[in-house]
Formats: structure tokens, sequence, C-alpha cells
């Protein structure tokens, strides 16, 4: 029964990145599902699916952020790994996702991803970096950039 | 509360139309018997009767869907499928209702088409052999906002407890035990389940399903979405539950009357395809195909270099990677990141070691500018092209022990599902799942029909290693065969297992080396039962014209009567199409003493 609570819950969680959640429901979410921020490049052991979603965490983003960045934050929080990897290369769909989820327009993508790219070190000082400190340092990276800082106004 | 059914004329019998049968997941367990609903759950029921009788859910439904009001709680919210299809069928007129729930789920889904998702079977685990399916339901995509990533897909599955094993998950799954769930996830949940901790090749069939169809089966799906649903391995299983949904989706489908005893995902996409419903096909490479694909693309020197870079003896700014230009060391580094992270979901590999690698081949790869190369090339042949799994074969064959020899004709009949030996496009390399085959012979010099062999369950895994990855090799089967006891033949349950390892010799070609295990029980034993340790050395090859595994197999009888058994095996098949193959049979044996020859030919249909 607890795995289907679980579910339900991440079922709650997972659709608010369609809904584009506004900041209230999504912050009780993931205050009950508290725990440690995924590691960008933990290594992933003994395939337990549950516990890799589980770490539902935008505490230092919290409310006073725009909801594109919260559903950017949802997808990050399960598919990390995946989205580093499409960063350092410059291209890949989770890269792409990132960009729908925030609404980035298809003449300012090829900014976007180099945007990504060329800092790359700087989202990911270490293998340590937390999803949530990737996604502060995405922030703050868009709204240094004229042309995209309009994508994570708050 | 003013009973509006009873102004409302039903027409006799139409709780027995197929359309009501299909919304309450009706049957009959046998032609002759009573309907019975397969949902085990009371609250997918509006009558108390429901389970047992359509009439009364009928009724009972009609009744509370001209009930005033509205609301979540409301008949027509919980069950607007039913709802829609009765108000239809009887032209009613209700006044609209407020379901905000319900229709905040199905904005939320926003569902334009339907993708039927099979995810490939993997080697080494037998609960997914067979594949599993579910559905994926597809946005709208007429702007550039639109990524099949975030969609969400409906699946059934067995919500089988976490600790149990592969053992308890088999056979809890044939005998029940299992509630069967329907949930709603987004696709990239799946696809990381699926794709990179399961390594299992997605096949996405795009239905044709039209817009009406498309809301008539997510209306229904709303319906059964966390109601239980008993799940059984063979037949209520994953892909079982799907086909209700496209049969409610499509009425008149009747993919459910296509199940007999077993639903097998990779047929049912079959049965699918049959009916007109697949508009076209894309592939997704799971992380395992992918990164096979990026290494194999690598050139012999650069192979060496990614080896050397996952186990750490180089570094990503090493001179040797370096010396590379700018588009090769992507794909060195490219390959080789991917490779540590598959090693890290599949082997485990400790995160104090592949997390400081992985980030400095990220790093380093993010200051080049090259195209990653394009993804794995789609299969030939799809899952679904492979040759159909239910095997009847007829064969002749002669046994010589000493001077004497007897002739034999012998049937074959397996319901799934694959071995080493048939067609292997659209299957697995290296990968045999066979279940409840039946081997019976009949002796001509006596008129003898005999029971030679009942398979219960046989799987093999023969899987090469390389310098890359390093699979076990292993076999588990258990059954009843003839067992020679040196004076008659006897029909004895055994239980056999092997592990080992397996080395590509050649394309299509791998030479294996097992070491197994033979348990044996029968009375005509000496003590009841026997048991060998043993080794089987041969190799495979498999090719879409004609496969042929030989070797030599030694075993040591230990407890009743010691004795070796020597084997030199040899088996080819010729594939005639998919439909049909040619199979030869030879095994030469010294055992007590003495030497036996037994050959066979025939053919495999496969239907």
């Amino acid at each position: 029964m607890k795995k289907l609570i679980a579910g339900a819950i991440l079922l709650g969680a997972s659709s608010m990145a369609f809904a584009q959640p506004g900041c209230g429901v999504g912050a009780m979410i993931w205050k009950g599902q508290s725990g440690i921020a995924p590691h960008v490049l933990a290594a992933t052991t003994n395939g337990s699916f549950g516990n890799q979603t589980s770490g539902m965490t935008t505490g230092t983003l919290g409310c006073s952020t725009n909801a594109s960045v919260q559903s950017m934050a949802m997808y990050m929080d399960s598919n990390i790994d995946k989205v580093a990897r499409d960063m350092s290369r410059g291209n890949g769909e989770n890269l792409d996702t990132l960009a729908i989820l925030l609404g980035v327009e298809q003449a300012d993508r090829d900014s976007f991803r180099s945007v990504l790219q060329d800092n790359f070190a700087a989202i990911f000082p270490n293998a340590d970096t937390t999803s949530d400190q990737a996604i502060s340092a995405i922030v703050a990276l868009l709204q240094q950039d004229a042309g995209l800082s309009k994508y994570v106004a708050a | 509360m003013p009973a509006l059914a009873e102004t409302v004329s039903v027409p006799a019998g139409l709780y027995l139309s197929p359309g009501w049968l299909t919304l309450g997941h009706y049957h009959q367990p046998s032609l002759s018997s009573d309907y019975k609903s397969q949902a085990d759950d009371d609250a997918f029921f509006l009558s108390v009767d429901g389970k047992l009788s359509p009439e009364a859910e009928l009724t009972a439904t009609l009744t509370a869907i001209q009930q005033p009001g509205g609301g979540d709680r409301h008949a027509r919210c919980r069950f607007p499928a039913r709802s829609t299809w009765l108000q239809q069928e009887l032209n009613l007129h209700l006044p609209a209702v407020d379901c905000p729930a319900y229709q905040q789920w199905q904005n939320e889904l926003n569902t334009e088409t339907v993708t039927l998702v099979f995810a490939a079977s993997y080697l080494n685990s037998p609960s997914s052999m067979f594949g599993h399916t579910f559905l994926r339901l597809d946005p709208p995509q007429d702007d550039n906002d639109t990524d099949l990533l975030l969609a969400n897909t409906i699946s059934y599955a067995a919500d089988a407890a976490a600790h149990d094993g592969e053992l308890m998950f088999a056979y809890r799954g044939i005998f029940g035990g299992y509630p069967g769930i329907t949930t709603v996830r987004p696709y990239y949940e799946k696809i990381r389940l699926y794709s990179d901790i399961e390594h299992r090749d997605l096949w996405e069939y795009h239905l044709n399903l039209k817009q009406s169809e498309v809301d008539r089966m997510t209306a229904h799906a709303w319906e059964i979405q966390d109601k239980n649903f008993d799940y059984y391995f063979f037949d209520e299983n994953c892909a079982y539950r799907l086909l209700a949904l496209i049969d409610v989706a499509r009425p008149g489908t009747n993919l459910l009357d296509e199940v007999n005893t077993h639903a097998i995902p990779s047929d049912t996409v079959r049965w699918v395809i049959d009916k007109n419903l697949v508009g076209h096909v894309e592939y997704r490479a799971s992380a395992a195909t992918a990164v096979s694909h990026s290494l194999d693309s690598l050139s012999a020197q650069q192979q060496l270099i990614a080896s050397a870079l996952a186990n750490g003896y180089l570094k990503p700014n090493s001179p040797e990677l370096m010396a590379l230009n700018e588009t090769d060391r992507a794909a060195v580094l490219d390959a080789t990141y991917d490779y540590v992270r598959y090693q890290s979901e599949a082997d485990g590999w400790p995160r104090d070691f592949a997390a400081p690698l992985s980030h400095a081949l990220l790093r380093e790869r993010s200051s080049l500018n090259a195209v990653y190369p394009p993804p794995p090339p789609e299969p030939a042949v799809r899952d679904d092209q492979g040759h159909n799994t239910f095997r009847l074969s007829l064969g002749s064959g002669r046994t010589e022990v000493g001077g004497s020899s007897r002739n034999f004709s012998q049937l074959t009949f397996r319901p799934a599902y694959h071995d080493l030996l048939d067609p292997p496009e659209g299957y697995r390399p290296g990968a045999q799942l066979q279940f409840l085959r039946l081997d019976a012979r009949y002796y001509t010099d006596n008129d003898e029909l005999q029971l030679e062999k009942l398979t219960g369950v046989e799987i093999r895994s023969i899987s090469p290693r390389n310098r890359f990855f390093s699979p076990l090799s292993w076999q588990v089967s258990f059954g009843g065969r003839r067992t020679d006891t040196g004076r008659e033949r006897v029909l004895a349950p055994y239980l056999d297992g092997g592990a080992g390892g397996s080395w590509r010799i050649a394309s299509n070609t791998q030479a294996f080396a097992l070491a197994t295990a033979d348990l044996e029980i029968d009375n005509d034993l000496g003590r009841g039962y026997d048991a060998a340790p043993g080794a089987d050395l041969g190799f495979l090859h498999q090719n879409p014209r004609f496969s042929l595994m030989a070797g030599v197999k030694t075993k040591a009888w230990i407890v009743s009567n010691q004795h070796r058994q020597d084997q030199l095996y040899g088996k080819a098949s010729w594939h005639l199409g998919r439909e049909f193959s040619v199979f030869a049979e030879f095994n030469r044996e010294d055992h007590f003493d003495r030497m036996q020859n037994t050959w066979q030919a025939g053919l495999h249909a496969y239907f």
C-alpha cells in the first residue's frame, strides 16, 4: 500500500509539471517529500526506481520563483543525469524538454543550448552538485543573459 | 429522491450488448456460465450485485446518472464513459453536470492521439522476458511546445511488493495474489525505468484512433484508474487490460476475443496491427543498446582509450585524448560517459569512483563543439515481426543402442515462447524462454506412445562477454523427462541449473562454457533421487537463415548410481521465412558403458 501512496503523490507532483503549477500546491507536495536532493552525478545503484524520484526538493526556490522554473525543477529532479549529459553535448531531447518547460521560443533555442553548454562547469562545479544548486545556477545564468532573462523572470 | 429511471424504457437485453459488457469488463468464464466482471473492486460497481450481474449494474447506473446534482461523487463524474454510453443508447438528454476533478484530469492529459508502447524483453529477468506494454497519451503536436517525454502514460501492472524476488513474483503472478492497478505516469518516468534501468528497447506504435475514440478511452481510464483488477502473469496481465481499453475506444474491435489462454505482449501488438489500428512505428533504443552502439562505433584504438578512461587509468585531458581531433575526442568522451552511467546502474559501480569520473568526462566534453553521433539504427526486424510464439513440431527419428534400433515419430507442442534455434529476428540473441512444452514420442516398433519430456519452464541466457561488458550466462529449467536407469527409461521430475560465460568468436557466433547441476527425482532411481554436477561446452550460431548449436556435455551422477553420462550434441534449424523451420538433431551419448545415438529431423511451424 505504501508504494501506491507514494505513486499517488508522485502522480500529483508530476502532473504539476504539465499544469504549470501555482506554487501553493507544489510547495506542499514537495514539503511532504523532503529528502536529500539528488546529486547530479549520483551513481544510482540497485535500480530502485521510487527512491530516485522521491527527492522532490526545491526548497531553495520556494514560491518566490515562477511556475515554469518549478516545472523545470520537477523534471530535473528525476532526470538530472540525462540533463547534465545533454548539456555537456549542447543538444538532446532532455535539454529540449527544459527549454519547453521554461517556454523558450524556437528563435532562442540555439542561444539557450549554447549558454548552458558553455557554462557547464559553472552549473555543475563538482560531482557533489545537487539539482537545487544546478537549477539556481541555471536561473542565475539565464537572468544575466539579455535574450533569455525573460524566461526566468520572477 | 425521484426515481427517474422508471420513465425511461430500456430495451430488453441492452445489458448484453457488447458495449456494456466491455465497459463493465464482463466475461463468461465458460460459454454456458453466467457473466462475471473481471474487476475485483467494489468501487467499480454501482450495484452490490454488479460484479455478477451486468443487468443489475446497468439498472443501478441508469438510476444513478439521472440523479440531480453534480460534483466529483456523482455517478456521471465517477463513470463518465458508462454514462455517456447509456445516454447515447437510450437517447437521454440529461442536464450538464459539473465534474471538477474529472475535467481537470482530462485537461491535464490533453490527449489527441494514443501510442501503444512495447518495452521489449530483456535477457536477465524471467519476469520481463515476455516484454511489457503500456499506452502513451500524446498531446496535440501542432506547435513546438509539445514534448513527448512529458506526455502521460497509462499502464496496468501488478502491485508486487518490492521485496518479492523473481521466483515469488513468478509464482504469485501465475497463481494469483497480486492486485493489478491502472496508473497514469509521465513518459519520462517510463523511459527511466524501462530504458535506463531495465535496458529494454522501446517500440512506439502510433494508433490511428479518432478524437472521439481517444476521449472514450481516457474516460474509461478514469473509471478504472486505481481500481483493483487481479493480476495474472499469463492472461490478465498488462497487455490484456490495455486491449480492453482499446476495445472500449473503438467498439467492435474485439481484441480481447483474441486472448485464449495467454496474452504475450508481443502477440498482443501483432493483434493490434492486424486490426489495422497502427499508423506508424518508432524505435527508441535503450541505454544498453545505445552504449553498445556508441562503443562499437569507435575504432579499436579509441575503444582502448575509452576502456582506460572508464577504468581510471587515463584522465579526460590526457595526451592520448588530446591527440585525437575534436570530433573523435567528443565521440570517445560521450561513449565513455554513457558506459560509466550504464555500469553505475547495471553493476553498481561505487559512487565515489563513478561520480568524479562522470563529472570530469562531462566537463571536458562541454568544451567541445561536436554533434553527438546519431542514435542506434532501428533494427531491420521489429519484435512484433519475429516468429509467432506458438510452435507445433513434427519430427521423425531413430535411436540406436548397441546393435538394436528403434524408430519413432515425435510431436512437440510449445505454447510459448522462443528457443535458441528458432528464427532469431525480433528476439534477443542468446535468449531462450520456453513454457509448458510437451514432447511426445510414438515408437513404431511396438505402437507405443510415450511422453518424452514435459518442460515447465526453461530459461537460457547466453550472452557474450567483452572488454566492456561481462554478463553471466546462465540457465535454469524444470519439468519431467525420460531418464535412463540402466534398465529402462522412466519419466522423472528434474531440476537443472547452470552458470558460466560466453565469448563472441565470429559475427553471430558465440562459444560458451557452463558449469551445470542436474537433479532428478524418481522411485526407480536407487535412492529415489540423483544429482549430477557437470559441464557444457559448446557454440551457438544464429542468423536469419539458419541456427546451429553444437557441443559436448558431461555429467557425473553421484548419488544413486555412480556413473558418467557424456554427450556430443548438434542441433540445426533452417528457417524458411518466419512461419516454418526445418530442424535436425543428433545426440551421441556414452552412458552405462554403452553408446547410444539418436537422430531426429522434422518441421517446426509457428503460429
